[in-house]
C-alpha cells in the first residue's frame, strides 16, 4: 500500500526521529513506512492520519492487486 | 516496560552458574560441560543486570528500549523471524531424515524424525488455539 507520509511530514518540516518519537515507534519505523516497505496496524495508520488531521484515505492510498 | 521478573531471572542465571561452576570443581558434577555451562550462565547473568540497572539509571536508554519493545515492526519482525525459524528447522530436520536414511544412522533419522512431529504438533496445536482466540 502506498502512502503520503513522507511528503506531508516533510511539507510540515518534522524530521522522521521526531516523528517516530510522536508515534511511539522506532525511527526505523518511520523510514519503512516512508519508502513503503511496511504497512501498518490500523492503530497506527489511525494514529498517523489523527496527527495530520486528515482521514486516513488520504495518507495511505489502497490500490487493488 | 522492562519488569522486575526479567531481573529476578537473570540473578537466577548468575546463582545457577554459580551452583554448576561450585559442582563442577568440587568434582561432584563430573564434566568439563557443566563448568562450561555455569559459565555461560554467568555471563549471560551479568548482562542482563547490567542491561537493567542501565535501563533503571538512563532515562534515554529507557526510552529506546520501551519504543524497541513496543514497536509495531520490531514485533512484527520478531514474529515473522520465528516463523521463518520454524519453518527452516522442518525444512533442514526433513532433509536430514532423508540424509540418515541414505547414510543408514537409523538413531539420527528417529531423533530428527521425532523432531519434525514435535514441530508439526506444536503448530498444529498452536494454531487450534489461536483460531479459538481470534
Amino acid at each position: 500500500m502506498k502512502n503520503r507520509i513522507e511528503e506531508i511530514r516533510n511539507s510540515r518540516g518534522i524530521r522522521q526521529e521526531e516523528f517516530a518519537k510522536l508515534m511511539g515507534v522506532s525511527r526505523q519505523t518511520i523510514s519503512s513506512l516512508d519508502n513503503g516497505r511496511y504497512n501498518p496496524s490500523i492503530l497506527l495508520a489511525y494514529k498517523i492520519a489523527k496527527y495530520f488531521d486528515l482521514m486516513i484515505e488520504e495518507v495511505f492510498i489502497f490500490e487493488e492487486a | 516496560m522492562y519488569d522486575k521478573k526479567r531481573f529476578y531471572l537473570s540473578i537466577f542465571w548468575i546463582v545457577l552458574g554459580i551452583v554448576l561452576m561450585a559442582l563442577s570443581m568440587a568434582e561432584i558434577m563430573d564434566s568439563s560441560m557443566y563448568s562450561g555451562l555455569g559459565g555461560g550462565l554467568i555471563a549471560v547473568g551479568v548482562l542482563q543486570t547490567i542491561r537493567h540497572l542501565k535501563y533503571n539509571r538512563n532515562p534515554k536508554y529507557r526510552e529506546k528500549i520501551d519504543t524497541e519493545i513496543s514497536d509495531e515492526r520490531n514485533r512484527f519482525l520478531r514474529m515473522k523471524s520465528w516463523s521463518w525459524a520454524g519453518y527452516i528447522a522442518i525444512l533442514v530436520e526433513g532433509v536430514g531424515v532423508i540424509v540418515a536414511m541414505l547414510l543408514g544412522q537409523e538413531t539420527i533419522q528417529m531423533v530428527l524424525g521425532y523432531s519434525v512431529c514435535l514441530l508439526l504438533c506444536a503448530y498444529w496445536i498452536s494454531y487450534m488455539v489461536l483460531s479459538r482466540k481470534y
